[in-house]
């Protein structure tokens, strides 16, 4: 009954972070109750300092609240250890951060393939799913170039790609268009609404631009670490 | 790709630090071979074919006072003795040369064949070391790099007596440990320099094996009490008894050594350091994309071990290499006769290529295990 009623995939409940810097203890996130449902394409906005970040990277297990419960589709990542999180990130979640972060000396293939290093795949069937991957972004014959050889588009699309070859159920963006021209920005936009369209996938996106948030089914906002 | 493609571009990204890096290992190691084989040829003597009947009689206060010439009679009745000759130091300059560059004893022409029968010369050598009071026999590596041949005249400065000494060469010899002596006859040296009855040393010949432990009792008792107490011991006491000497050599070996390897761990670990610090964000993103500790520490263990190992077949195969087909009496001036790059050497410079390989990965491995992926991520490349 997909698109009926759908399947919360993310749900936060009395989540806190506090950071110490110094004598001083900032609050992050402040007390944060929120469910995300399995297929949307959720926008998080907010100034900088709001949380937004914070909030994301909890999300996707890079990070640990200070109390609280977050669940991804039904495990809660808090209370994972870090070897478990690991293996956790590895399988469920895929991420697409502002400045692409490709390894520099690996063609977009081999960043693409990065992920499936840690599965059982064999080597023709880890190579079937990159060419997979990068098909669905549109860059299929650019598998053998370096980072250095695509534009910055072109470098993000194929983050994409190593978002999405594990096939996780929740790609989580941090500012995806932040060093995008305009046009550039469209293209990675279209590329992550045709991945909740077409494949069902669950998106979180940071950013701070109200064009981007508009391509989101559903725009919250941050305000010193609380929803507002 | 594999993994083993992936930390083989991760090693060589930075192609210079990495040519650099393990030519700093190639050279340290190259430096620990050739020190530790320096060092063993220093304190290992060769075994020589005779050694196990010889006996080395010298005086008990040190090896620089001399022995009576009539000590030699009393010797000569020992039981068990079969040859007794002196043997004296002349201390000669080759032409106008700053040092001693090979050295040269008096002893008796006629006791060469029975004392150091390992001496082997062309037909005639003998017979004409015997025949002229003013004859001597040459080390073929002395004679070689000389360019002496037998019949050449050689003049001696001694350090020790006053004047010189012409020699003619009868015979050029070798098959012993050490084939860079001259040896001349003592009734010459006696002869110029006025018969003075003393000789610097004996060494003696035994009939058998059986009879070194009485002859070396009874030689040291004959003089008990005497104005020349002596020490007669083994060939191979009495090498090693020179090796003591050289105490403070080992100490400094081993101290360079030691430097080396510290200094090669400190290159490596900094190497390391720098190369995992300018990907940190890199490292980063792959904890974020399910890499856990223990692979990135593989990562880092694998590249740190891999250069190091480049560096130790480099280093340690130039010195294998350089050592065993090169002509190592040419490139030490004669200092060094053998100079065997032996596989416990190797292994040594190995392990310490592997240690070294482990240890410069430990800290680099901690920062990366300590750091979170949203610092690692903070990080600026």
């Amino acid at each position: 009954m997909k698109g009926l009623v759908a399947e919360t995939i993310v749900k936060i409940r009395e989540l806190t972070k506090l950071y110490s810097q110094g004598e001083i203890q900032v609050t992050a996130l402040n007390h944060i109750t929120l469910d995300i449902a399995a297929g949307e394409f959720l926008a998080l906005m907010g100034p900088s300092g709001s949380g937004k970040s914070t909030l994301l990277h909890i999300i996707a297990g890079v990070d640990r609240p200070t109390s609280g419960e977050c669940l991804v589709q039904g495990v809660d990542v808090t209370k994972l250890n870090e070897s478990e999180l690991a293996d956790w990130r590895n399988h469920n979640v895929g991420f697409i951060f502002q400045t692409f972060n490709l390894i520099p000396v690996l063609t977009a293939a081999e960043n693409v393939e990065l992920p499936l290093l840690l599965t059982h795949l064999t080597r023709a069937q880890r190579r079937r799913q990159v060419e997979t991957a990068l098909e669905v972004v549109g860059l299929a014959d650019r598998a053998k170039h370096l980072p250095r050889q695509l534009s910055g588009g072109q470098e993000q699309r194929v983050a994409i790609a190593r978002a999405l070859v594990t096939d996780p159920a929740l790609i989580v963006a941090d500012e995806p268009t932040g060093n995008l021209d305009s046009h550039s920005a469209q293209e990675v936009l279209g590329a992550l609404q045709s991945l909740r369209k077409d494949a069902g996938k669950t998106i979180i996106m940071v950013t701070h631009d109200p064009k981007a948030a508009a391509f989101g089914t559903r725009q919250i906002h941050l305000e010193k670490g609380e929803l507002s | 790709m594999t993994i083993s493609t992936f930390i083989l571009k991760n090693a060589l990204r930075n192609k210079r630090r990495a040519a650099l890096s393990i030519s700093s290992v190639a050279v340290s190691l190259f430096l620990l071979v050739t020190l530790q084989v320096a060092l063993r040829e220093l304190t290992l003597p060769p075994p020589s074919a005779g050694a196990e009947l010889r006996v080395a009689v010298r005086n008990k206060i040190s090896l620089t006072n001399p022995l009576p010439l009539r000590q030699r009679g009393l010797i000569e009745k020992i039981p068990g003795v079969e040859a007794v000759t002196p043997f004296t130091w002349f201390g000669g300059k080759y032409k106008n040369e700053e040092g001693m560059s090979f050295a040269q004893f008096a002893m008796d022409a006629d006791k060469l064949n029975s004392v150091f029968g390992e001496a082997k010369m062309a037909p005639g050598g003998y017979a004409a070391f015997n025949a002229a009071k003013d004859a001597c026999v040459l080390g073929k590596i002395t004679a070689d790099k000389y360019h002496l041949k037998v019949g050449d005249r050689i003049t001696l400065d001694s350090t020790v007596y006053p004047g010189s000494l012409t020699f003619r060469i009868a015979g050029i010899y070798a098959g012993t440990p050490d084939d860079r002596n001259m040896l001349f006859r003592q009734d010459y040296l006696d002869e110029s320099i006025g018969v003075p009855g003393y000789v610097g040393m004996w060494w003696l010949k035994v009939k058998s094996a059986e009879d070194m432990a009485p002859v070396i009792k009874a030689v040291n008792a004959a003089f008990q009490n005497t104005s020349a107490e002596v020490r007669a011991e083994s060939e191979r006491n009495f090498q090693l008894g020179f090796i003591s000497m050289l105490g403070n050599i080992k100490t400094l070996i081993a101290s360079i050594s030691t430097v080396v390897v510290f200094t090669l761990v400190l290159v490596t670990a900094s190497t390391m350091s720098m190369a995992v610090r300018e990907r940190f964000r890199e490292l980063a993103i792959l904890k974020a994309l399910g890499f856990r500790r223990r692979e990135l520490f593989a990562f880092i263990l694998a590249e740190s071990f891999g250069l190091t190992v480049a560096g130790a077949v480099l280093g340690i195969g130039s010195a294998y290499a350089l050592y065993t087909f090169g002509d190592i009496g040419k490139m030490t001036a004669g200092i060094f006769v053998s100079f065997e790059v032996t596989s416990r050497i190797m292994g040594f410079a190995a392990l310490v290529a592997a240690v070294l390989g482990i240890v410069s990965a430990v800290a680099p491995s901690l920062a990366v295990a300590r750091m979170s992926v949203v610092n690692g991520l903070k990080t600026l490349d």
